[in-house]
């Protein structure tokens, strides 16, 4: 922030104000220095990669992790939150992505929850005042629901306004203006939604101020006064939106040096001619007509933003979800069904990003969690027994073959490093003999010295001839692991690049081609 | 931070030998989950030894043997079920109406037939109780105690609340009797089926994939496991085992009662939990069962010895089970105690 803003802010006064916060979780730096303002009855964007550290500023400004170092300071007083129910004290209300309303309670049950002591008379509580009082917050708000029905009958849009109430009500019982963080708000709202919600934001900024975080640059630029753009745990500036247009902020977001070194481009050799796998598919709402082949020895990086498909995309070559049209060819050969049965069948493994919740069973050991798709060829004698041995025999070798540092076959995955609970998806398959790996996220959560391994790892997957699909939101590790890469957009492939190691394209036009 | 970090970890390769090894600290918590039932017999022994010194013998050994195999083999049926991180009420049930309809059986086509259409009936109740969680979603415990329910009114409803006596002794023979070591078939019927179940769950693909389910269905999902397959298996299997337990206990006591299976609910339940068998699946096994019968029966065959009232007696059990399980329960598989 540069001299001349910091002096505006001030001159306006600011609601809150972050000064050098930093957050630190084990080896990972969250916030580095962060500091940032929200002026009074302004709305501030916040923009950046995934992982540059908006949610955990979220969280450090709401109360729900208290930062390491650095200091809040609302409407000129330095506060020090412990829980959220001190942050809403001073009238700071998140409304999130996954909603925090209960759903089988009332409307005005939910706007006043925990604050009810007000309405108390006798220990019981006057219901009648109650939806009195949220029926003149809605009205003052202008939005049109009704008090008294049941939460869960509302649509999603209308649960947000409900949150944006929530956060107003404050006010009527503590004498504070209210603070509101907006975490990614239109990622499941309709067109017609959003716009009402802009609508409102726009009426209501007069009574509070707003923090608006997006992945959508053209509305972050559209409704917001400010904007504070994170990189790598840094808030790197923060600028008066006039003046500025999406290409800027692309520059800003990313643009970061991307290491050759590291993503091991030196390695990646060109494809084989045959091509491996073949797929052409739809499904309503979220993939239309992607189209995309795989040859051997190459990986294909598939770009995107949240909900531009390409979870699903990864899913339907996975075989665990089915396409509405379309077919999915592996070898010369269309998937008959699409299931994970079917598609392990044709040598596709699955390396998912929720790695212990779908990548590895965290009590089972590794020995277990390395033979689980395996256990057919360890089968021996007529009574099909598991062989102790041949478990233990191939639990060894795939274990030292991927150096995964473990005290032995028996320990608890779960006990593991990300990285080596990683390399643990990746040996059940490699042990499989798949020709096939659908890649989702490999390197989330992992420290860079586990996520250069794995790449380590899947160039000599690539060299060994496996086609290798990579999803990734580490638009870096997207450009430097991939052969090529498509790009889709609102369930549509909207561009292609190509990316030999010479010729690399650059972040900021792929990013162009996500938004 | 999902991640969990174990310092010190060294790859197999380069294991030295002499430091000390990580996941030790693990190690001994998993371990404790076999020593605490083991502890917990040692001290049974010990104490009821001391206040009736023949406690401790060959006679009373067979003893708690015959009172606590069919037990066994209703705590084996639901260990698998609870594997799969699922739970079945309807155990009991099944070998209350197994055994009337058993005991009827073998009245009119001889004692081969009932116990074969014992197992069926198991079985099918079984297949009934998977058909219901996988195909209609409903969550198991629901399942099976509308299953429970229904089960005791038609075993009422066929026996009018009456026991059904066996007209031939060659099925109470063929439970009672002792072929090897002096030690009744019964027992080695319960020892042979527990021995069985556990190779099946560590050494079979069946055994292992009611492991992965219990321990992360999403997992199993995507390894290629058919998901809703096995469940319906598990329960099966389990169904068939309560059936064998109906008939066996059916030749035990010569009839077929209406009463036959109430305390075998709770009673299994608090055999597997104690045993180390996770409710929360995934983690155990058909061997810690034992050690959980174990436990249970000597406490009941003790109390008995020394005289304890029946009434005093439920009241320590239930002490006890919940004493056992808030020392063996893994709380960080459960996100909050309900």
């Amino acid at each position: 922030m540069t001299e001349a803003e910091s002096v505006e802010a001030v001159a306006a006064g600011s609601a809150l104000e972050l000064r050098s916060v930093s957050k630190t979780y084990g080896a990972t730096r969250a916030l580095i220095d962060v500091s940032l303002t929200i002026p009074r009855n302004r709305v501030v964007g916040l923009v950046g990669e995934n992982g540059a550290g908006k949610s955990t500023l979220i969280s450090v400004i709401n109360g729900v992790v208290l930062p390491d170092s650095g200091s809040i300071w609302i409407n000129g007083a330095s506060v020090r939150f412990g829980h959220p129910s001190e942050s809403a004290l001073h009238g700071v209300a998140t409304v999130f992505q996954e909603q925090g309303l209960i759903p089988t309670i009332p409307v005005f049950e939910n706007i006043f929850l925990g604050r009810e002591r007000k309405f108390l008379r006798g220990g019981l509580l006057q219901r009648g005042r109650l939806i009195a009082e949220a029926r003149a917050v809605l009205r003052d708000l202008e939005i049109d629901i009704e008090p008294a029905v049941l939460t869960g009958s509302l649509s999603f849009g209308q649960r947000q306004l409900v949150e944006i109430a929530k956060a107003f009500a404050l006010s009527r019982i503590y004498p504070v203006e209210p603070i509101i963080l907006l975490d990614e708000p239109t990622s499941a709202l309709s067109d017609r939604e959003i716009a009402k919600l802009f609508d409102g934001v726009a009426r209501w900024r007069g009574k509070a101020s707003f923090l608006f975080v997006s992945h959508r640059l053209t509305e972050v630029l559209s409704l917001c006064d400010e904007i504070v753009a994170m990189k790598d745990a840094q808030a790197i500036a923060q600028l008066p939106v006039a003046g500025i247009d999406e290409s800027d902020l692309h520059e800003l977001i990313v643009g970061r040096q991307r290491d050759a070194q590291y993503y091991k481009e030196d390695r990646q050799a060109p494809p084989a001619e045959t091509v491996l796998v073949r797929a052409n598919v739809s499904k309503v709402g979220a993939l239309h007509d992607v189209s995309l082949t795989i040859r051997t020895g190459e990986i294909l990086g598939i770009a995107g933003v949240l909900g531009s498909g390409k979870s699903v995309l990864a899913r339907i070559l996975a075989g665990s979800e089915a396409p509405d049209r379309g077919s999915v060819e592996i070898d010369g050969h269309a998937l008959a069904r699409h299931t994970r049965r079917e598609a392990i069948r044709h040598g596709v493994g699955y390396v998912p990003a929720e790695r212990l919740v779908a990548g590895v069973i965290g009590s089972h050991s590794v020995e277990w969690n390395l033979t689980l798709p395996n256990l057919g060829m360890l089968e021996r004698t007529l009574l099909r027994l598991i062989s102790v041995a041949g478990s233990r025999a191939l639990t060894r070798h795939w274990v030292e073959r991927l150096r995964i540092r473990t005290p032995g076959p028996a320990t608890a995955c779960g006990a593991l490093s990300g990285g080596n609970q990683q390399k643990v998806v990746f040996a059940k398959w490699l042990a499989y003999g798949v020709r096939v790996l659908v890649l989702d996220d490999p390197g989330r959560g992992l420290d860079v010295g586990a996520k250069g391994s794995i790449y380590a790892l899947m160039r000599d997957l690539s060299h060994d001839g496996a086609a290798i699909l990579l999803v990734s939101d580490n638009l870096p590790e997207l450009i430097g692991m991939s052969h090529r890469i498509v790009v889709l957009r609102d369930g549509r492939i909207s561009a292609r690049f190509d990316a030999p190691p010479q010729g690399k394209p650059r972040e900021t036009d792929v990013v162009r081609a996500m938004v | 931070m999902t991640e969990q970090q174990v310092p010190e970890t060294l790859s197999i390769a380069e294991h030295e030998p002499g430091r000390p090894r990580a996941g030790m600290w693990k190690r001994m918590r998993q371990a404790q989950a076999v020593m605490l039932p083991l502890a917990a017999i040692a001290a049974l022994v010990a104490y009821f030894t001391a206040v009736n010194p023949l406690f401790l013998s060959v006679d009373n050994a067979l003893n708690i043997g015959r009172q606590s195999s069919v037990l066994l083999l209703v705590a084996l049926a639901e260990t698998i079920v609870i594997l799969i991180g699922s739970i079945d009420l309807s155990v009991g049930s099944i070998v209350t109406l197994v055994g009337i309809i058993g005991a009827s059986a073998a009245n009119r086509f001889g004692w081969l037939a009932g116990a074969v259409v014992g197992i069926w009936i198991g079985a099918m109740v079984g297949l009934v109780n998977g058909a219901l969680l996988t195909r209609l979603k409903v969550p198991s415990f629901l399942v099976t105690l509308g299953m429970l329910s229904i089960l005791s009114g038609v075993a009422n409803q066929i026996s009018q609340g009456e026991s059904i006596l066996l007209e031939s002794p060659v099925l109470s023979n063929l439970v009672n009797r002792a072929v090897l070591a002096g030690v009744p078939n019964v027992i080695w019927i319960a020892l042979v089926v527990t021995g069985l179940l556990t190779v099946v769950a560590f050494r079979t693909r069946f055994g292992r994939y009611l492991f992965a389910l219990g321990g992360g269905e999403i997992v199993a999902a995507n390894a290629g496991v058919p998901i809703t397959a096995y469940k319906l298996a598990a329960f099966v299997a389990s169904g068939t085992i309560c059936g064998l337990a109906g008939v066996v206990l059916t030749g035990q006591v010569g009839a077929g009662t209406p009463t036959a299976g109430g305390g075998l609910l709770l009673d299994s339940i608090a055999a597997v939990v104690m045993g180390g068998t996770a409710l929360s699946g995934g983690i155990g096994g058909p061997h810690r069962t034992l050690l959980g019968v174990l436990v249970i029966a000597l406490l009941g065959n003790g109390m008995d010895v020394t005289e304890v009232n029946n009434f005093t007696q439920d009241m320590v059990k239930g002490a006890v089970i919940i004493l056992a399980v808030s020392l063996t329960i893994d709380r960080e598989k459960y996100a909050f105690i309900k």
